[in-house]
């Protein structure tokens, strides 16, 4: 199983591999790493997402925007994470599809404890509600009244959510973002030459 | 009398950052600090005639416990580099939560020595290596089974028996993340863990020449004597790694150097100073001044830093003695130091001064730690004419820097693809530069500033923002600078001016290290704990170790 940091790191690195700012990049992995730590499948999600390809996703960058399908889970994030301050935002809006909702979750979550409010989203498939407080509601009405012969594993192994061939994918995304190392680079880029058998 | 903060126009210049020296603050001691009354045990120490095998030290108290599992391999010396490429050691070590079963040393025994290569688990919390100082391990190997201690002019010169060449924590490799030990006490100041690994790796380097000496010669050899092992610490040899962490941990880089100034904020607003204080201080000062010879280094630049430093400090020591005792003495010692010393010599005695006063400095060193989430978020509600202002006043400096200038965008920092390294290198002249790492704050920072200028200055950042994000990363640090004022470097770290051996020096001084030793400008050797304790003797420790005469 990977660390949260190895986590954070290679997705920040293969989003920014494609073409996504720095700053987006950072806002990224930790979005997907508090996705992991919560046992959500962020990196399979996040991987969807790249191979559904950014080209083909939509940012929104207006409210206003007429162009409402296929949006991208990270700017649409981003977007209410920047904009919720504002008081024009407090209304209901209509999309038409949003890939990847899960991804955008972090994002929300950030914008509801900072300007205390609420986000509700409905769809034909999805009930969430994102609170101020520190719960999340997924479809709260399919919460029984009560549950029977049930058990809890307690335990402080966090569970892996994705499969080696989705980390193996992202991996080779992250390098993307390194400089292939020539002979010239090895001599001068770190400080090289030197005997160290003194 | 008001004495001010230092500027960080003042402090946050590489020249003097570069110019740090270890203090009370620093990690190594302030982890002796807080570990003295753990007890330290040799739990294991399976090794063959010639030093090769295994060995688990353990620090424990009440149910806390924690294991350096050290391993010892054979290394041809066409094989032996410190440098980052190298892929075997002479040693390699791991810090366990816990103690680790038989299973487990297994496991370890299979990964440690491979490290980057390797894998480790969240059970394991930090990860290094070290290479031997063939020179000094062979004469005191050979001196000691003959029964002789080794010559110490030969050792002191060098310092120590093995050099890391660097060490991992914080989630790299499968390591454990912080988040699983930063909530525990005992670990509340940074990179303690890294602290202890280094410390209980020190201890193994002086089992293993007892050890190999004892095989060679069982009839004749000696112990090292605990005298010449305590003035040996462990070396550790680093490139630039090291570097860039600075540049991303800003409120963290904030703490470190805010702890320093509030130390010695507070020293020089003491109206009064006791004759024993003076006493103290005088008697840590002829002390170093008699270490600074073992202090060697061929790197031109470190000779003339250390021979300023040396002219300097006896320039100072004639002043000090002839200075009279009135109100406020210690603010006119640093007033003069500021005045009449270069930066080496300034800033080695602010950390003399911080020696004086424990009770001033040690309750800082809690404070050197800080949740780098809670300063990670960007407040969009800010006025877009409010954000220009806080760069033109926190950042004045490099809005004056042209950035057409080719020198002034000489370097690029990147990761390398073997070895995933930060490295820098020429932009103009090798290929990579359109990979760089967003470690060009200046730059990035000015270009913020004159994208904003065109923007309405009466919007707010969400404005800004729906428009345009190449520069959220250097946006976020504004943020953190107008909060924590001593978080940015204020150089152009890819100026073709730089001498990124500035910024290794900074951090390696928080560390504790001594003597600089630059092998070029981007690569440097430094000795730990030399003076430090023996593991036995920990508990009797007083802090004031580092500034004991070497021979």
């Amino acid at each position: 199983m990977h660390s949260l940091y190895e986590i954070e790191t290679t997705v920040k690195r293969s989003a920014k591999s494609q073409g996504l700012s720095w700053g987006v990049s950072e806002e990224i992995g930790k979005a997907v790493r508090v996705l992991e730590q919560s046992g959500l499948q962020g990196l399979e999600s996040f991987k969807n997402i790249i191979d559904y390809g950014f080209d083909n996703l939509i940012k929104l960058t207006d409210i206003n925007q007429k162009e409402t399908s296929n949006l991208c889970p990270i700017h649409f994030g981003i977007f209410f994470q920047d904009q919720s301050h504002l008081k024009e935002m407090h209304q209901t809006f209509e999309f038409k599809s949003l890939q990847e909702p899960l991804i955008s979750i972090p994002f929300l979550i950030k914008a509801a404890k900072k300007n205390l409010i609420y986000f509700h989203i409905h769809s034909n498939n999805l009930k969430i509600s994102i609170t101020p407080s520190e719960m999340t509601s997924i479809d709260q009405n399919k919460i029984p009244n009560l549950i029977n012969n049930f058990s809890m594993h307690v335990t402080p192994q966090r569970q892996s959510q994705y499969s080696d061939k989705t980390w193996e994918g992202l991996y080779q995304l992250s390098l993307e973002t390194f400089v292939e190392e020539t002979e010239e680079k090895k001599l001068s880029g770190a400080g090289a030459g030197l005997s160290d058998n003194d | 009398m008001q004495v001010d903060l230092r500027k960080p126009e003042f402090v946050m210049k590489l020249g003097r950052l570069g110019s740090f020296h270890q203090s009370k603050l620093s990690f190594l001691r302030s982890f002796i600090r807080e570990f003295k009354d753990w007890d330290f045990q040799t739990h294991i120490l399976e090794l063959d005639n010639f030093g090769f095998g295994h060995g688990v030290y353990v620090v424990q108290k009440g149910n806390k416990q924690y294991s350096l599992v050290c391993f010892s391999n054979h290394l041809d010396a066409n094989e032996r580099s410190d440098r980052v490429i190298a892929t075997k050691w002479d040693a390699s070590f791991v810090l366990y939560d816990g103690i680790p079963s038989s299973e487990d040393i297994q496991r370890l025994k299979d990964n440690v020595p491979l490290q980057e290569q390797g894998r480790v688990t969240e059970k394991e919390l930090c990860l290094s290596r070290a290479n031997k100082s063939v020179r000094v391990f062979e004469h005191v190997v050979d001196q000691l089974s003959q029964g002789h201690q080794p010559d110490t002019s030969l050792l002191y010169s060098v310092g120590y028996l093995y050099r890391t060449t660097a060490v991992y924590g914080s989630g790299k490799f499968g390591l454990a993340d912080r988040i699983k030990i930063q909530d525990r006490g005992e670990l509340k100041g940074p990179f303690r863990l890294e602290m202890m690994l280094v410390y209980l790796a020190r201890q193994f380097t002086f089992d293993v020449v007892n050890h190999v000496a004892h095989h060679r010669s069982p009839s004749t050899s000696v112990k090292l004597s605990d005298d010449i092992a305590r003035n040996l610490g462990i070396g550790n040899s680093t490139g630039l790694g090291m570097a860039p962490f600075i540049v991303n941990h800003p409120a963290l880089l904030n703490q470190w150097i805010m702890a320093k100034e509030k130390a010695l904020q507070a020293i020089r607003s003491l109206s009064s100073v006791k004759e024993k204080e003076i006493e103290t201080f005088q008697s840590y000062l002829s002390t170093i001044q008699d270490n600074i010879k073992y202090w060697k280094t061929d790197s031109d630049y470190q000779v003339q830093k250390n021979d300023q430093l040396i002219h300097d400090l006896k320039d100072f020591q004639e002043y000090f003695y002839s200075k009279k005792i009135e109100k406020f003495f210690w603010n006119d010692v640093y007033e003069w130091a500021e005045k009449n010393t270069e930066a080496e010599c300034c800033e080695f005695i602010v950390s003399l001064m911080m020696e004086v006063y424990p009770d001033i400095v040690e309750p800082l060193s809690y404070e050197m730690s800080i949740d780098e989430e809670d300063y990670f978020d960007i407040d969009t509600s800010r006025n877009i004419n409010e954000i220009c202002q806080l760069i033109e006043k926190q950042y004045t400096w490099l809005l004056e820097v042209d950035f057409k200038e080719k020198d002034n965008i000489y370097n690029f920092w990147y990761y390398s693809k073997n070895k995933q390294e930060p490295r820098l290198s020429d932009r103009f002249s090798e290929e990579g530069a359109e990979l760089e790492l967003p470690l060009a704050i200046a730059r990035d920072i000015q270009n913020l500033y004159k994208s904003l200028k065109e923007m309405d200055p009466t919007k707010d950042l969400s404005f800004y923002l729906s428009k345009d994000q190449q520069y959220r990363h250097v946006l976020r640090r504004v943020f953190i600078c107008e909060q924590l004022p001593y978080s940015e470097i204020q150089d152009n770290t890819i100026s073709k001016a730089l001498v990124p051996v500035d910024m290794l020096r900074l951090k390696l001084s928080f560390f504790g290290a001594t003597r600089f030793d630059p092998r070029s400008d981007r690569w440097v050797r430094i000795t730990m704990y030399q003076g430090a304790p023996l593991m036995k003797e920990i508990s009797l420790s007083n802090d004031s170790w580092s500034y004991k005469k070497i021979a």
